[in-house]
């Protein structure tokens, strides 16, 4: 494959044929938000947050999935983009119900962070029911509070390129999708270990490793 | 304009449990002239000549997707007929499926010999249950006339989902998996089921090529608009005295279908292609049908000057939010949030910034959504905003007011129980 | 995309017709039936379990030997589809989401059967029924 042209912020640059938008983007030092990302799989295009404005295209594309092509004009930022971003980060805080507040981990929170970025203020928009999931101490190893998750499916793509593992799937649809082990039940011990990859790339609180007391 | 009836032609001439009756029509006629007479590039000319444009909505041209899947070099080729119209309003395939499973085979028959297909699904929406075993039925006699040597035509049933008449959570959903939609690139045509090259057609499409192939493209072309070619087969509900499915040249008036055919009286709206289909103000009714100005797959509801606009876009964000697929964020939170300001405008309890969240949320839906339905499902938000922005603001006016004045008698109540 | 191998592809490519009969024989998909599933397919439970719950027509909970779903999508709703519902609440005793007591009916709302031009209308089983009154509901469901 050889090289193609393209402008990104109007940054004039010669990038390998084939790699993402995002990709392009990264290596020049172009930073654009991602929160179902995860370099060097296969990309699902779920959260929407790197969406790019690209020049005559009709609706924004996700960074993450479209590939370059000869001639690209794209803005990572502009008034556009910032307020479709804004208005997704706005949605995702919207029936998320967790305790961020009191959370030590808020800091490490990818949408909190997002959200102070994007200057998201006040909730604006109501569901009728927020999405509410006790909190799940069973496991030793992982610590569920799917109140916190905003269903970007990472723990299920990285627990399934875990060989024999591959224990969570998203259950129902539409907005009462949830991430589901087994039969929509606890994350049982004898299935899920200590591997901790699932905590690592989550970018929220929803999964973290319990607290030792 | 009377009705023009091509696609609807051995609907109601033939028995749709005989072959014999569809032969004695002319039917495949189409496909032997295809089969012995012509290559497979010269079929796939002869659709891209005709101007034919996918009849499920997006109206991309038939030929030129054909011509991608031709072309792509590849061990394996599928043909998929899209026969789970999930549209609210639409009900046309139904009418086909039952009238005339013959003609539609025929279509496909067709279409596998000019791609290269040897294996084609008809994916049909399991509300449709009862149409399979006939379609299974129609499909044998067809074997047994010796026309389908080059095809194997199996009736896929979905399972209750209408994001699977989109076509990537189709091809999931065949895939046995969630039928949820997938971005693009690699389109079908270059990547579909089971990551082979794959062509997927509305059953209206594949109805139109027998008789693009027996009659030639010329005779197609010359019906219709500029980029509109053909006739249309519309689904007519709502407040009409004559419901039902009619045939039109590309081009007609909205006014020819709704009042002169489905004999609409009194109109405040027509909700034009579906669930997320534009809103037609009663004013604009000689609005013309085309992919120019609206189509859509051709669902077509008529509204009387009695029914309430807010409730209508209600009901649709309704339908919506039950049917997201739920993988990307704007669709499956947008349309919850959605529904909670309509239900509450509905209810009488808007509030001051409704008209604006409502307006931030469907251009983010719009721009950024994961696939077509989630991008289109502000539509009649936004078309509703547009025409019937009054209701609007007079629901949040009557919002306040009865919410300043329960106040008052609230503070009141309770100084007497004091 | 590529990265699946081809006993996983041909496990999947069966999981929803194979569904679909375990659903036909039981009338509603339960762990056990899901475990079996799985293991014959070679997919997890958890996976299956999240098939099966996106699709609308696959119900984990045993219903009625004859289900109505009656349409409740807007050329339905706006030719009185709630005096059917009625109708038949006031017939059965039941309310949609429930199942008569001897196990003979459930009662569904369902988005839109394709049944416009004859609204309002519903199913029963895979049979349709449109042009709906509440008279009509009686006779219809007495000859159940």
């Amino acid at each position: 494959m050889g090289n193609v042209n393209v402008n990104i912020d109007g940054k004039k640059l010669r990038v390998r044929e084939g790699v993402t938008i995002l990709e392009a983007a990264e290596a020049n030092g172009i930073k654009i938000p991602t929160l179902c990302h995860i370099k060097d799989q296969v990309p699902t295009g779920i959260c929407r947050v790197c969406v790019v404005e690209l020049e005559r295209s009709r609706t924004l594309v996700g960074s993450c999935h479209t590939p370059v092509s000869e001639g690209m004009v794209i803005h990572t930022h502009s008034p556009k983009v910032t307020a479709v971003r804004r208005v997704i980060v706005e949605l995702m805080l919207t029936a998320h119900t967790g305790d961020c507040v009191n959370d030590t981990n808020a800091e490490n929170c990818v949408l909190h962070n997002l959200a102070s970025d994007y200057e998201v203020g006040a909730p604006r928009f109501n569901v009728k029911v927020p999405r509410f999931y006790p909190a799940e101490d069973s496991n030793p190893y992982v610590r569920r509070n799917l109140s916190k998750c905003i269903l970007c499916r990472k723990c299920v793509r990285v627990c399934a390129s875990i060989p024999g593992k591959n224990i969570l799937s998203v259950g129902y649809r539409g907005f009462r999708s949830k991430i589901v082990a087994g039969f929509d039940e606890a994350l049982l011990s004898e299935k899920c270990r200590d591997c901790g990859k699932c905590i690592e790339h989550c970018p929220t609180g929803a999964l973290s490793a319990p607290v030792k007391v | 304009m009377p009705e023009k009836r091509i696609v609807l032609g051995n609907c109601g001439a033939t028995d749709p449990n005989d072959i014999e009756t569809y032969l004695g029509k002319g039917g495949f006629k189409g496909f032997i002239k295809a089969r012995d007479r012509l290559k497979p590039g010269d079929i796939v000319d002869q659709v891209k000549k005709s101007g034919l444009s996918g009849r499920g909505g997006a109206g991309f041209p038939c030929g030129l997707k054909w011509e991608l899947a031709r072309n792509a070099k590849a061990k394996m080729k599928y043909l998929i007929c899209n026969a789970d119209e999930g549209e609210v309003g639409t009900f046309k395939d139904r009418y086909i499926l039952s009238h005339d499973p013959f003609g539609l085979i025929e279509g496909i028959c067709i279409a596998g010999l000019a791609i290269g297909a040897r294996q084609a699904y008809i994916y049909l929406r399991a509300e449709y249950h009862f149409l399979n075993d006939p379609l299974c039925r129609a499909i044998a006699q067809v074997k047994e006339k010796g026309f389908l040597k080059h095809l194997d035509i199996q009736v896929f049933e979905g399972a209750g989902s209408y994001v699977c008449g989109e076509e990537s959570a189709l091809m999931d959903s065949i895939e046995g998996k969630r039928g949820e939609a997938r971005y693009r690139p690699p389109y079908p045509q270059a990547r579909g089921l089971w990551g082979q090259p794959t062509i997927i057609n509305n059953v209206e499409t594949l109805m139109n090529i027998p008789h693009i192939i027996a009659n030639g493209a010329a005779w197609f072309s010359a019906m219709g608009t500029a980029k509109s070619k053909g006739t249309k087969v519309f689904s007519v509900s709502g407040d009409v005295s004559k419901p039902g499915v009619y045939e039109l040249e590309m081009g007609s008036s909205l006014k020819e279908l709704v009042m002169d055919l489905a004999g609409a009286v009194d109109i405040k709206a027509v909700q034009v292609g579906g669930r997320h289909g534009n809103i037609i103000p009663g004013h604009m009714i000689d609005i013309v049908l085309s992919y120019e100005t609206c189509l859509g797959p051709g669902a077509v509801v008529v509204f009387n000057s009695k029914r309430d606009i807010i409730d209508i876009v209600h009901n649709n964000m309704h339908f919506l939010n039950d049917e997201s697929c739920g993988k990307c964020t704007p669709c499956r939170e947008g349309t919850e949030v959605m529904l909670e300001i309509l239900g509450r405008l509905r209810g009488v309890e808007g509030a001051a910034g409704d008209i604006d969240a409502l307006e931030d949320l469907a251009q983010t839906m719009a721009l950024a959504s994961l696939c077509g339905l989630g991008q289109e499902a502000a539509v009649p938000v936004l078309d509703s905003l547009k025409y019937f922005r009054a209701e609007y603001v007079n629901r949040i006016e009557q919002s306040l007011f009865l919410r300043s004045y329960l106040g008052e008698e609230l503070s009141k109540s309770k100084e007497g129980e004091r | 995309m590529t990265k699946e191998t081809s006993s996983i592809t041909s496990g999947r490519a069966e999981l929803l017709p194979a569904l679909k009969r375990e659903l036909k024989k039981n009338g509603c998909l339960t762990r056990e039936i899901m475990d079996t599933v799985a293991g014959r397919s070679g997919l997890p439970l958890n996976e299956i379990y999240g098939v099966a719950t996106f699709y609308a027509y696959l119900p984990l909970a045993p219903l009625g030997q004859y289900v109505i779903k009656v349409c409740r999508c807007l050329p339905c709703d706006m030719k009185d589809a709630q005096a059917v519902i009625g109708g038949i609440k006031q017939e059965l005793g039941i309310a949609p989401g429930e199942t008569t007591a001897d196990g003979k009916f459930s009662l569904e709302l369902v988005n839109c059967i394709g049944a416009c031009d004859q609204a309002p209308a519903m199913l029963i089983n895979a049979k349709l029924y449109g042009n709906l009154t509440p008279q009509r509901i009686v006779e219809i469901l007495k000859s159940y």
